[in-house]
């Protein structure tokens, strides 16, 4: 089932003295439960293009249909709830709530959305333990390692069962080891939840264990390579 | 979980949080303590003015006040007097006549009005009955050949019938007082001596003692050395109801003191029947009926009445005789809730300013809230809590901080005596009791929900505006 779909989609910054195209005319769908990496060297076009497919930026020509639903159509309000509710989101930075404890921060989302305690919790629980942190529940982020804050932040991106989750380089800042485990946990809650991953990315473990590997040069997709 | 992150984000900076936190209290404080005061002060001089003044609701014939002219009497009071009497909310009459006049010693004269009254009836009005000075006297209680008069504190000062002396006793109370040995035995030399006014009296204190000396034992070596004779004699003049002059002798029954200085010099009070025979004021005949009521929040509506039932008599109200008072009871909750306003306003640029840094060093977290879907609104009543947990807290400390210290000084009151008669010049006691009305913490305590709310508007306006994508970057 095709979950995203993305047409001649452009996106040019005209400033006064500058003319760039991050993306140039990229066309591209993903399916219920890929595992996609976008891969390319910096200036490619990978965060501009994450920020466009996760409605935080807008697309100077073109479409992108999540679920059926254009985001040009959405009013700014509207936007944010469709985020919410459709997109999780892993930060290069994990970008948690330094004053809520590990369990706070996942179940921030479905709070948002009004979740019973009851639910919140069970959903909670579920995905503390599904990364590997339940006895850490209770710590806050800052006493807690690069990785397993990387690992908090997949817990918060999956917790309300969005369409698919959006990591802008959710390796760059882990060592080797928390790296591995980070991807298997990934790869893992791909397998269960049925939730696809699209991660932009420039570590070649990641890219290893993709199943798809879209490569942008330039803005451009100059390879889509589906492997499994 | 807005409520819970904005209250962990309050203690995110524990010093600064607690930096703005104080000086919300110390400026909530500042201004509920200084309201206490001035509502003590005012409260007192509105109880004081009613209650040995002037009453709720004054009767007389027409044009009386305007010059007091001794022939505009009522007559045949006995009805009026039913008819006021038997008014739904009033609890209490007295006759008064009352006379312009001079008061005059050996020494000094000065003119006075002269107010006849019956004292029993008046003690069912007024409170000046209790404010008789100790070891001056009675208030009408000792029978003697020679007519009586009351008269206040500052009038016998101006007459000299108060002098100042000092003798051994008087040394030994001083000691006693805690007044070094030094100032005493330099004080002696004054003993035996008479001074026939303060004025004297303080200008040889002067002459003696450094002004750090004079200033901290002058008022105690002042009230000690204060002497009245029981029973001076004065002469009142006046004119009687057919403009004749009339003067008479009477000795003084006893001095009043009361925290205004104007009313001290010029009243004094004679027994009615004293002063009818002197004036030749018929019986049954007087110039005020003196009207106390229940509550003087039904001032307006029994003078209203009373003004219907005696349309031939001039019937004015505390409000009107004293129009300073009614302005004074009714601009000062207007003028409170200004001054608390002014003080919550300097206190919401602090919290605008500490407001500000927080949504700046937060920019990459609030880019974050609004990418993961916390909308607007959401973030917007994150920061406006934080604002108002911050001026709540602040409020209440301060609050609580007021409740305390004004239940403890209400109790004895402030003592400003170095000041007293710049005080009761203005009919204010220079001994204030701090009192608060209740509903007044409340009104406080809404307007620091208000400061904290409009504190956070311009802070959350800017936080609202960051574009994620770019917040997100922000290192």
């Amino acid at each position: 089932m095709k979950v995203l779909e993305l047409i001649n989609v452009n996106k040019i910054y005209d400033g006064s003295e500058v003319h760039i195209q991050a993306v140039n005319n990229v066309t591209l769908d993903f399916q219920e439960a890929e595992f996609a990496a976008i891969v390319g060297p910096s200036g490619s076009g990978k965060t501009t293009l994450l920020n466009l497919i996760g409605g935080l930026d807008k697309p100077t020509s073109g479409e992108i249909i999540i679920d059926g639903t254009n985001l040009a159509t959405l009013k700014s309000s509207d936007l944010i709830d469709f985020r919410m509710r459709n997109i999780g989101f892993v930060f290069q930075a994990y970008n948690l709530i330094p004053v809520l404890t590990a369990k706070e921060n996942v179940e921030f989302i479905m709070s948002l959305q009004n979740w019973t305690r009851q639910k919140r919790d069970e959903r909670t629980f579920e995905l503390l333990k599904a990364v590997g942190l339940f006895d850490r529940m209770n710590s806050r982020p800052s006493k807690l390692s690069g990785g397993q804050q990387q690992r908090i932040a997949v817990a918060r991106a999956l917790a309300s069962r969005p369409k698919f989750v959006l990591a802008d380089e959710p390796t760059a800042n882990l060592d080797s080891k928390s790296a591995a485990t980070l991807l298997e946990i990934m790869e893992k809650l791909n397998h269960e939840e049925k939730i696809t991953f699209i991660f932009s990315t420039h570590d070649a473990r990641v890219v290893k264990m993709a199943h798809r590997v879209i490569t942008l040069e330039d803005g451009k997709v100059v390879s889509d390579d589906l492997r499994k | 979980m807005i409520w819970k992150t904005a209250w962990k984000n309050v203690w995110r900076n524990p010093v600064r949080s607690t930096v703005v936190i104080s000086s919300i209290t110390v400026g909530v404080f500042a201004g509920v303590f200084s309201v206490a005061m001035m509502e003590g002060m005012v409260n007192q001089r509105m109880r004081s003015a009613i209650d040995e003044e002037i009453s709720y609701i004054q009767v007389s014939a027409k044009g009386f006040r305007t010059d007091y002219d001794p022939a505009l009497i009522i007559n045949n009071s006995g009805k009026i007097e039913s008819a006021i009497k038997n008014t739904p909310g009033v609890t209490g009459l007295c006759e008064r006549i009352v006379l312009s006049g001079m008061a005059n010693t050996a020494r000094k004269s000065t003119g006075v009005q002269i107010v006849g009254i019956n004292p029993d009836q008046e003690k069912e009005v007024f409170s000046l009955f209790r404010k008789i000075m100790p070891g001056t006297g009675t208030y009408f209680e000792k029978e003697t050949q020679l007519n009586q008069v009351l008269i206040g504190q500052d009038l016998a000062k101006d007459l000299n019938i108060i002098q100042y002396s000092i003798d051994s006793a008087k040394l030994s109370e001083l000691k006693v007082n805690g007044i070094p040995g030094n100032i005493t035995d330099r004080l002696s030399v004054l003993t035996g001596k008479r001074f026939g006014s303060e004025k004297l009296f303080v200008k040889k204190l002067k002459s003696m003692f450094s002004a750090s000396e004079a200033a901290r034992y002058g008022q105690l070596i002042k009230d000690k050395a204060w002497t009245f004779r029981e029973g001076s004699r004065l002469t009142l003049t006046f004119l009687d109801k057919d403009n004749n002059q009339v003067g008479a002798a009477v000795r003084v029954t006893g001095l009043y003191d009361i925290y205004n200085n104007i009313y001290e010099k010029n009243v004094v009070f004679v027994k009615n029947d004293d002063l009818r025979k002197l004036s030749g004021i018929p019986n049954n005949s007087f110039h005020q009926l003196i009207v106390k009521i229940n509550s003087i929040d039904n001032t307006d509506v029994i003078s209203s009445g009373l003004k219907i039932k005696l349309p031939d008599l001039e019937v004015l109200s505390w409000k009107e005789i004293q129009p300073d008072l009614a302005l004074l009871s009714e601009m000062t909750q207007i003028y409170y809730a200004i001054f608390m306003l002014i003080i919550l306003a300097a206190l919401a640029f602090g919290i605008v300013n500490t407001m500000l840094m927080v949504v700046l060093e937060r920019t990459k977290e609030l880019g974050m809230l609004t990418a993961i879907g916390m909308n607007k609104k959401k973030v917007f009543t994150m920061i406006m809590l934080e604002s108002v947990f911050m001026s709540v807290i602040g409020g209440i400390i301060g609050i609580l901080i007021s409740m305390l210290v004004i239940s403890l000084t209400a109790k004895n009151g402030i003592n400003f005596s170095q000041y007293s008669e710049g005080f009761e010049a203005l009919g204010y006691s220079a001994h204030i009791y701090p009192e608060i009305a209740p509903l007044f913490f409340a009104e406080v305590v809404v307007l620091i929900i208000f400061t904290g709310i409009l504190s956070s508007i311009y802070p959350a306006r800017k936080a609202l505006k960051l574009d994620p994508a770019e917040a997100i970057r922000t290192e």
